[in-house]
């Protein structure tokens, strides 16, 4: 028994109940309380995450650990109680992404990731020092740079 | 906007479960302490601006604005206009091609 929701950007979207996530806070100023992680870009390392009740609603999101190595959370002891997470290894980590036409101006928030854990989705702030807004994704090798 | 003037030590109670104390004032700082229910996230307001920005910007994305096909030739191999791909997860590049630092 599939759950199916509208897209404006990509339609009908059928998923399965258990795909569904819950953020009981929402985002940080943007809402919506259940999700949806779905991949339009397969390989690309992009999802979307989708709001399942609000057809505009989506954000491109990738694993920090897949494109930051040495990525590292760290949260406040208010958000480990708010989130009920005391193990964050167990969690599934996203961040939002910006999107741009030139790749080289994306970016990525590694100051306020998304925290999934069992269904439950929260957005947290990062504490690390070492945790930008905007992390560009994708840098030009060294010599590029120079040549150019 | 509710204006009050308070002294260290006094405290200011927003509905029956937020409560701020005021815990110092010194110079232009003001240290406050603020207890409230686990169900209502407290942000400093500049972090909280910064984020809110930065969850629209990404809602904004146009669905062409991102890589649709999979990671083929190295980063290093392309040409600076055509693009770089995300290295499979299996795969990472390493670090200093990929500054966490802005």
């Amino acid at each position: 028994m599939s759950v199916t929701f509208q897209s404006i950007r990509f339609g009908a979207v059928e998923i399965q109940p258990q795909d569904v996530i819950e953020f009981p806070f929402g985002l940080i100023g943007l809402g919506g309380l259940r999700y949806a992680l779905i991949d339009r870009n397969p390989g690309t390392g992009f999802l979307w995450l989708h709001s399942v009740d609000d057809p505009a609603l989506a954000l491109p999101v990738v694993s920090p650990h897949q494109f930051f190595a040495g990525y590292r959370l760290q949260i406040a002891a208010e958000d480990s109680e708010r989130t009920g997470i005391d193990d964050l290894s167990r969690a599934t980590l996203y961040v939002t992404v910006r999107a741009t036409p030139d790749p080289l101006d994306i970016t990525a928030n590694l100051r306020a990731p998304l925290v999934i854990c069992d269904g439950l989705g929260y957005q947290v702030i990062n504490t690390n020092e070492d945790a930008p807004l905007q992390a560009p994704l994708f840098a030009l090798p060294t010599r590029h740079k120079i040549a150019s | 906007m509710l204006i009050l003037t308070r002294r260290p030590g006094e405290r200011v109670v927003i509905g029956d479960e937020v409560l701020v104390t005021v815990m110092s004032v010194s110079g232009h700082t003001v240290r406050l302490g603020i207890a409230a229910p686990p169900g209502v996230p407290i942000y400093r307001e500049e972090i909280w601006l910064a984020v809110k920005e930065e969850n629209r910007a990404a809602a904004a994305a146009s669905t062409d604005a991102l890589p649709s096909a999979p990671p083929n030739t190295p980063a290093a191999e392309q040409a600076p206009t055509a693009g770089v791909r995300p290295a499979p997860a299996d795969e990472q590049v390493p670090s200093e091609e990929h500054p966490a630092d802005p």
